[in-house]
């Protein structure tokens, strides 16, 4: 597998750009879908494609993208449909919505999907729940 | 002939006038149906004469002399004023945040739109001391929580008007008007949001949480952008 540039976090658990990443597109018009590394353009493009997400076969760049830690078995500059076929049989996308990546950017979603009404209810609740961890802080903060 | 002919004093009365010049009452039927023809675009003859007898047409004879110089006469006013149009968002029972005034940032209901175009909103006094109040709906951010309002007495536009300032006569002109002592509630504004605050309040109650958020106060705080939020 070729490794591109090292992307994600520093350290022995960085993920690497390569063939059959899955990604996760954060930026752009097609924000939210997840696409797989086919190839490499340069040291910050890359091909990807996303046949599960009805995402067309582009180049995107490296900044749009999250690395996820999914990787599917797939050859470079592999066909769509060979891409389509190699995501289906890991079941990917069903991984995909396990992982902490996509819950963090479902609540995003939700919490801007918002209405008044909701959010001074996030707020109340908010405020009991931490007062509750404070109080319980400072009892054991004194019994110590 | 003439005399007893009826015409409109618009153009069609000159050209019948003009066509009736030397002939008789005989000859008129046809020569009103040519001119209607190219004046209205129908021959009902019927419904030429019921237009001018319903006084929707003037029914005048057509004046003997005419003035030398041709008067610019104004274009009939057909404006019919609509009720101003209310966007969709806001409905009776809409809790509303009002964005000005003595009032902003506090959230109200808004009970209907009155005649005058503005939403009449209140509080209710009780919970946040937001009386009625008529507002307009551009001060205003409609949410998308409604409240189940029950039957309200009936409220207009003149209530809310206020009285001028009594005119000084020339004696008193220069007279210290220490007694005026400015605007004062009127006992019926207070009876009547005694009794719509009696009908709302309830059903605000009925509504898990929704007193507190009536008389919280909206804010904006760090990284909400309004146009990027929901309501």
């Amino acid at each position: 597998a070729i490794s591109l540039a090292r992307i994600g976090s520093s350290g022995i658990n960085a993920e690497y750009g390569e063939v059959g990443r899955l990604c996760y597109i954060r930026l752009g018009d097609n924000a939210g879908k997840t696409c797989v590394i086919v190839d490499l353009v340069d040291q910050k493009r890359l091909l990807v494609d996303g046949p599960h997400c009805g995402l067309a076969r582009q180049v995107i760049r490296l900044k749009n993208l999250a690395i996820t830690d999914l990787k599917v078995k797939i050859a470079r500059g592999c066909k769509t449909n060979v891409v389509r076929a190699a995501v289906t049989k890991e079941d990917i996308a069903n991984k995909f919505l396990q992982t902490s990546l996509s819950k963090k950017a479902e609540s995003k979603k939700a919490k801007a999907a918002l209405g008044d009404f909701d959010r001074f209810k996030l707020r109340v609740a908010k405020t009991a729940h931490n007062r509750k961890i404070r109080s319980a802080v400072r009892k054991l903060k004194k019994s110590s | 002939p003439r005399s007893s002919v009826l015409l409109a004093s618009d153009g069609l009365s000159l050209e019948l006038n003009g066509l009736l010049n030397g002939r008789s009452g005989g000859d008129l039927v046809p020569l009103v149906e040519r001119s209607l023809t190219v004046h209205r675009g129908s021959t009902d003859l019927k419904q030429w004469y019921q237009r001018r007898v319903r006084g929707k047409v003037p029914l005048q004879k057509a004046p003997r002399f005419y003035p030398t110089e041709d008067c610019k006469v104004p274009l009939k006013n057909r404006k019919t004023v609509k009720q101003t149009k209310l966007r969709s968002s806001i409905t009776p029972g809409t809790v509303v945040i009002l964005l000005a005034g003595a009032h902003r940032g506090k959230r109200a209901i808004c009970l209907k739109q009155l005649p005058s175009g503005l939403l009449l909103v209140t509080g209710p006094y009780k919970i946040n001391g937001v009386p009625l109040r008529r507002v307009d709906q551009a001060y205003v951010i409609a949410t998308s929580t409604k409240v189940e309002l029950p039957a309200l007495p009936a409220i207009g536009d003149e209530i809310f008007k206020r009285k001028g300032k009594p005119t000084k006569n020339e004696k008193e002109m220069f007279v210290d008007s220490a007694g005026d002592s400015g605007y004062k509630i009127s006992a019926e504004k207070i009876a009547l949001q005694k009794e719509v605050d009696a009908a709302v309040v309830p059903a605000v109650k009925a509504v898990d949480m929704l007193q507190s958020y009536l008389r919280s106060r909206f804010t904006l705080t760090k990284g909400q952008y309004p146009h990027e939020m929901q309501f």
